[in-house]
């Protein structure tokens, strides 16, 4: 997260926090209904996950990840177990010599899968009952999770958030996705990905207040196998997204006028 | 906007073709003829509680983007103030140059409303969201009975609660930024605006969001138009990202800081 874009965009961010701090407070803290609290009104984030009326776990809330994955996805595994294939490493590291002045989200452009749920903004999980709907607070943008039993198509638009499945294994929804453009960036840092990535991302609410996000990379054009890592997040009661306009004021082109036209 | 124009029409073009291999799933839980075809001249569907369902994928009818006087009644006229009616023929004979959705900013309340892609409309107790195509944006609508705040953060599509009335969702939005056009001509709004939409569903196929302007800074009083959404059957949203391939900045490159004081420079 110190680097790239992301370094514009932090920089946007935290002027837009800076100034939207003081008021917040006067808007913002809306008590989240239906979140069990302790005696002193305080949101019990060990109480049990709540249930779906079919049984399953409910995912719906306000969630934020732990800052720990945006800028490295690989950054809680030994140094030098992402297994590159060697055209992929030799981008990743041009990419890290040219501090990600490439970075399509200096550009406003969405994170996609995996790189959204990373981003330490919340997001909005809306649990329906044949879909799952993510609404990002990073670029103020959305994705859809279809949970009605369909497969992936076989012939995909390609795009930044893939096509998205769900399907319950026990308590733990599995979310496969596939149909990528060949430009996603998997995090800051700018590990690449081709239009063979297909990521599965393991949804396990653990009790109410927190949730894990277990993601499995499967890139054959990228990676020599698939790899995982696994992103934590915490529950946000009592506050709400913030409207993020990426677009705003954005100084990308002005620094790095031609960076995105290569 | 030309050049917003023609992208859209490109990425519209482009996709055509593709669409047809993945793109129709069948809606499920929709009345259908006996050929199979969704018969979107069945009753509007309810709730438990017997309120209408206003879920589904929706697509306004095109012309109100444009220009929202198309959803005027006959003989009605936009009461500007004498400002916002300068401003806005400023914006008409410099061919909306300085529109800040030419920079992928998102169009707002109402103008979302107005654009000519799907929104998905997705109802919940607590709340109802609407998904919008354009520009891969959405919005919340709060309808667990809390009020509009009193000082909200000013943003684009402002903040949204809504409360139904008989068998009409009646959604009022204030907290908007004094940068929003309410449509592609560049027609005002400021700091003072407050939106109210009426969201009737007229049968399973049809709805009308009937719009109030109410904006004493930029209009002499409140004024309304109506804008028809037709539902969408088997069909879905598209990625819509508009920074993909912008060519905007390349075509204005250096926009004038004018009265919304967040332009390019």
């Amino acid at each position: 997260m110190k680097r790239s874009m992301t370094r514009m965009g932090v920089a946007l961010v935290i002027g837009c926090l800076a100034s939207a701090a003081p008021v917040m407070a006067q808007w913002l803290k809306q008590p989240t209904a239906g979140v069990p609290r302790t005696p002193d009104g305080k949101p019990n984030l060990s109480a049990p996950a709540p249930r779906m009326p079919d049984g399953k776990p409910d995912l719906s809330g306000l969630w934020q990840p732990a800052a720990i994955l945006i800028g490295d996805l690989a950054a809680n595994l030994p140094k030098g177990s992402v297994p590159f294939q060697p055209w992929a490493e030799k981008l990743y590291n041009e990419r890290r010599a040219n501090d990600s002045r490439d970075d399509p989200t200096a550009n406003c452009i969405v994170g996609g899968v995996p790189r959204s749920d990373a981003v330490p903004y919340p997001f909005k999980v809306l649990h329906e009952k044949d879909l799952v709907v993510i609404l990002y607070e990073a670029v103020h943008s959305y994705r859809q999770i279809f949970a009605d039993g369909r497969k992936l198509p076989e012939d995909m638009n390609p795009s930044w958030f893939g096509y998205s499945v769900g399907r319950w294994e026990k308590d733990t929804f599995i979310v496969e996705t596939a149909g990528f453009n060949d430009r996603g960036w998997l995090d800051n840092f700018g590990k690449p990905a081709t239009d063979k990535l297909r990521v599965t991302e393991k949804f396990v609410r653990k009790d109410f207040g927190h949730m894990d996000i277990l993601i499995t990379i499967d890139d054959t054009g990228a990676y020599t196998k698939p790899w995982d890592v696994t992103l934590p997040l915490i529950l946000r009661p009592d506050t709400e997204l913030l409207e993020y306009i990426c677009n705003e004021n954005n100084k990308y082109f002005d620094i790095i006028p031609k960076a995105v036209d290569k | 906007m030309k050049a917003l124009r023609f992208l859209f029409v490109a990425v519209v073009v482009m996709n055509t073709s593709i669409a047809a291999q993945w793109l129709k799933h069948p809606t499920a839980g929709i009345p259908r003829t006996p050929d199979g075809k969704p018969d979107l001249s069945a009753p509007t569907p309810r709730q438990a509680n017997g309120r209408p369902v206003l879920a589904g994928l929706w697509r306004p009818a095109p012309g109100l983007v444009g220009d929202m006087t198309r959803g005027m009644k006959a003989g009605e006229t936009v009461p500007f103030q004498p400002w916002a009616e300068t401003l806005f023929k400023e914006r008409r004979a410099n061919n909306s140059r300085d529109d800040p959705t030419a920079r992928c900013v998102v169009g707002g309340v109402p103008r979302s409303d107005f654009v000519g892609y799907p929104f998905k409309i997705l109802e919940r107790p607590e709340m109802m969201v609407i998904l919008y195509e354009a520009v891969h944006s959405y919005r919340q609508i709060f309808t667990d009975g809390r009020t509009l705040p009193k000082d909200p953060n000013p943003n684009w599509f402002g903040y949204s609660v809504g409360r139904w009335e008989g068998d009409v969702l009646v959604v009022e939005s204030s907290g908007f930024n004094d940068n929003v056009w309410l449509d592609n001509a560049g027609r005002p709004a400021t700091e003072m605006l407050k939106v109210t939409e009426r969201f009737v569903r007229k049968n399973f196929g049809q709805m009308d969001i009937e719009i109030t302007i109410d904006d004493p800074k930029a209009y002499t009083k409140p004024w309304s138009v109506t804008q028809q959404l037709a539902f969408q059957a088997d069909t879905e949203l598209l990625e819509y990202i508009c920074n993909e391939n912008n060519k905007y900045f390349d075509i204005i490159p250096k926009l004038p800081v004018s009265e919304g004081g967040s332009q390019r420079q």
